[in-house]
């Protein structure tokens, strides 16, 4: 009987891998009997290993049966190339040589696998849970409310510094293929150092360094993946993000909430007719006083423009500064809260919102019309249901207060023109992002390939 | 060493950027920086020869409007050859901008009507802010008491002339309104003469009174309107509502309050005719007083009772605007509308117009006794 030695490859690899505390490489054996285990501890379910690895191989008759055992499992995998292989041992896999055979087990233990609630877009109706940090959970919660043999899922490996693995989903039957091969040159070309979670993704899919609006919607409720998928549209999970990206967008999908399908008719009207109403009123608002206080107060009704000019005694400096400064502070209220712990942003809050805003009219740093329009651009803010494009509105409001600023009413008519020039000029992978879309909801759900 | 250089360059112009950001345009100021003119009162000037002086009203804005008892105002009168040179000169007598983007009234003394209209006009119909928005009026007493007058009615942050002219406030048959455009039309086309309001005021109640008007011969004396006559013309031309309506007849007193009114004319010149104008003019509304118990069966008696009397009272007006030689119903306008065009089109009417027939009929719609029986 030959003296076992430990497989050249586990030895190239270990001294790769070296050094490192939970590295485990370990010789089984039994009778005669030897296989060898390379695996890092602290990726792997030990439980799960010991289960349906270990045990069998005490328990097997020989080699060649624990060997055919091993083969038959659903979790092997064919063995990659040398880097790949490492990448895959330091992301849970256990590799095992049993005599010159080699064979690679994914028994990756996985502790970010819960199911998220909906946070970010939360809907009265609707599904509650969102989808998972884990891509595996993901994929199972993306493929157990879309079940079709038409659904496509292929894993690429990021090409980043910590070889994340990324899933592309679509329908196979809906997508246009010119797209869908646009999508995925664009991930081979990817050239990121980190790629972290799934608005970092988009970023560097994007391409462009500037750009206002974002071209890729980030969603983490399942039902906007299935509806978006339905409808021809590829969607980019990140392993380790609880949100995936879908693309390609218009500017419209930005405005619509899941629950615009989950009420009747009349409430969905209102609600998207609100929509629309916040949208403009957080854009032009800030604009608008500006223009009307400092180029044409002939706009308003001479009752209100005495109230406005009553309202501005004393204020020390002129309108847009007045906005600049107010909308500042307002900023620095919506970034406080979301950094702050849930227990303290209450507070900052009330603080920020009702104490200064009194106080700063009361010192007459600011007209009391002012801090009734902050605070309706405020609100209104948070009326647009994806948070990308409030973000978006929240930035190009400044654009439009300079260009108010500087060449009044006509600088906020043509600065908005621009606007929509802007984002008529643009699109996400190929569809343009002003594109309207005409068809109904029940045609858009039933539209097979365009 | 470039990299850092490269750095600074970035730095400077972030710098200038912002401050290049602090900048304004050149229209821009603040609202606390203009002053409001809201009414504009041209009288004829007694300091300086052939000129004019003009009033300005000009609005305070109150810091607190709940807490003002009423809107103040200031005002500013300066004499001068025309009106925009005394605007002018006016602007180096307020800190503030005047703006006349709010102005609406504008007031002239009567005596201005006989005179040359265009000059003092002419201000106004170049100035944007104003050109559509103005109504024009004609003061009872000078321009200036009427600019400066403060009725008790009115709270702050509003002004009681507008609400007078705008339908907004008080809506009477009594109120003719008459825009600057309108004005300015009517002054430079053929066929209609203008109709301006009569601003009165009471200075002992504090509140103004509107229910006069004039019609404009340009250039000469014009044509005053008693207050009934203003409502009759107010009532067929702008189709007024809350025409009231008294009849006398016998022993039966009957107010009418008309709330829908129709007329339509047509000129008839055929050959070998007497030219005529055959008026139809429809009233509907209801009874709101009476000194008897009036039966709902006999409504159409009443009817006709109060179509008479509008009749002769319709009948006597066009003949009064007829014998002056003034046309504020634009009947003049109409015949070169509805006549092939020609030369000498204005001087057939105007030789037409004084002998043509009247030819009214009055039809009274009364729908109930405004009982509940």
């Amino acid at each position: 009987m030959p003296e076992t030695k430990v497989p050249p490859l586990f030895n190239e690899l270990s001294t790769q891998l070296e050094p490192t505390e939970d590295l485990i490489q370990t010789p089984l054996h039994i009778k005669g009997q030897h296989a060898f285990l390379l695996y890092v501890k602290s990726v792997v379910e030990g439980d799960k290993l010991q289960q349906t690895v270990i045990r069998p191989f005490f328990e097997m008759a020989s080699e060649e049966s624990f060997a055919s055992y091993i083969q038959s499992l659903p979790n092997q995998t064919k063995i990659p190339d040398k880097k790949e292989l490492l990448i895959n041992i330091s992301s849970g896999f256990v590799l095992i040589a049993i005599r010159e055979n080699h064979f690679l087990l994914d028994i990756s233990l996985v502790s970010n696998n819960e199911v998220q609630d909906t946070m970010v877009e939360p809907t009265v109706h609707g599904p509650q849970k969102g989808i998972s940090e884990d891509i595996d959970t993901t994929l199972n919660l993306i493929r157990q409310r879309y079940r079709k043999p038409s659904l496509k899922i292929e894993t690429i490996m990021a090409d980043d510094n910590t070889n994340r693995t990324i899933a592309l989903l679509y329908d196979d039957e809906r997508i246009d293929p010119d797209m869908l091969k646009q999508v995925k040159d664009r991930l081979d070309e990817l050239d990121a150092p980190l790629i972290q979670a799934a608005g970092d993704l988009q970023h560097f899919i994007n391409k462009r360094k500037f750009t206002l609006f974002p071209s890729t919607l980030i969603t983490e409720r399942p039902d906007r993946i299935v509806y978006n998928l339905n409808n021809g549209k590829v969607v980019i999970a990140i392993d380790g993000s609880p949100d995936v990206i879908i693309a390609p967008v218009i500017f419209f999908d930005f405005m619509s909430s899941m629950e615009d399908n989950y009420h009747v008719f009349s409430v969905t009207a209102f609600t998207i007719f609100l929509r629309y109403t916040g949208l403009f009123i957080c854009l032009l608002l800030p604009s608008l006083y500006v223009a009307m206080t400092s180029y044409n107060p002939d706009i308003l009704r001479l009752e209100l423009a005495l109230t406005v000019a009553g309202g501005r005694i004393g204020v020390p400096y002129p309108s847009f500064i007045e906005v600049f400064g107010m909308l500042f502070f307002m900023e620095l209220l919506t970034e406080a809260s979301m950094r702050l712990p849930k227990a303290v942003s209450g507070t900052a809050t009330t603080v920020g919102g009702l104490i200064l805003g009194t106080a700063a009219t009361e010192a007459a740093l600011t007209s009391t019309i002012m801090v009734i329009i902050i605070s309706a651009v405020a609100i209104s803010t948070f009326v647009i249901p994806i948070n990308e494009m409030s973000f978006a509105i929240r930035v190009i409001r400044l654009f439009l207060i300079v260009y108010t600023a500087l060449f009044g009413m006509v600088g906020l008519l043509v600065g908005f023109i621009g606007l929509v020039m802007l984002l008529a000029n643009k699109e996400s992978l190929g569809v343009p992002y002003l594109r309207i879309p005409w068809v109904n909801k029940n045609e858009e759900l039933r539209m097979d390939k365009r | 060493m470039p990299q850092t250089k490269k750095r600074m360059k970035g730095f400077y112009s972030g710098i200038i950027v912002i401050a290049l950001l602090l900048q304004t345009g050149c229209a821009f100021k603040d609202i606390d920086k203009r002053i409001f003119v809201l009414g504009v009162g041209i009288d004829p000037s007694e300091k300086v020869e052939d000129g004019l002086r003009v009033t300005l009203k000009l609005a305070k804005p109150a810091g607190d409007v709940k807490q003002e008892a009423a809107q103040s105002f200031s005002y500013l009168s300066h004499d001068s050859d025309s009106v925009a040179q005394a605007f002018y000169d006016m602007e180096t007598h307020v800190d503030k901008k005047l703006d006349l983007g709010h102005n609406r009234s504008i007031i002239l003394n009567k005596e201005l009507l006989s005179t040359d209209l265009d000059e003092p006009m002419d201000f106004f119909t170049r100035r944007g802010g104003t050109q559509l928005i103005g109504y024009v009026a004609v003061a009872e007493k000078t321009a200036e008491e009427t600019v400066t007058f403060a009725p008790d009615t009115e709270p702050p942050a509003t002004i009681a002339l507008y609400n007078f002219f705008d339908d907004t406030g008080t809506e009477s048959p009594y109120v003719v309104t008459t825009f600057l455009f309108e004005f300015r039309r009517q002054a430079l086309s053929n066929g209609k003469n203008t109709v301006l309001p009569i601003i009165d005021f009471n200075e002992e109640q504090g509140h103004f009174i509107v229910n006069k008007s004039i019609v404009l011969k340009w250039g000469e004396e014009p044509v005053e309107l008693t207050s009934s006559q203003t409502k009759h013309f107010n009532s067929l031309m702008n189709k007024a509502s809350g025409f009231n309506y008294n009849i006398q007849e016998d022993d039966l007193h009957l107010v009418l309050s008309i709330d829908e009114v129709k007329m339509k004319y047509k000129i008839i010149t055929d050959e070998g005719q007497t030219p005529r104008i055959d008026m139809q003019i429809t009233k509907t509304g209801v009874v709101s007083e009476s000194n008897k118990r009036l039966k709902s069966s006999h409504l159409q008696k009443y009817g006709e009772i109060a179509a008479t009397d509008i009749e002769k009272k319709v009948m006597e007006l066009l003949t009064m605007l007829q014998e002056n030689d003034v046309d504020p119903f634009g009947f003049g306008l109409r015949y070169r509308a509805t006549r092939l065009s020609r030369k000498d089109i204005m001087e057939d009417w105007k030789r037409i117009y004084p002998e043509i027939e009247f030819n009214v009929q009055v039809k009274v719609n009364l729908k109930g006794t405004g009982i509940v029986e």
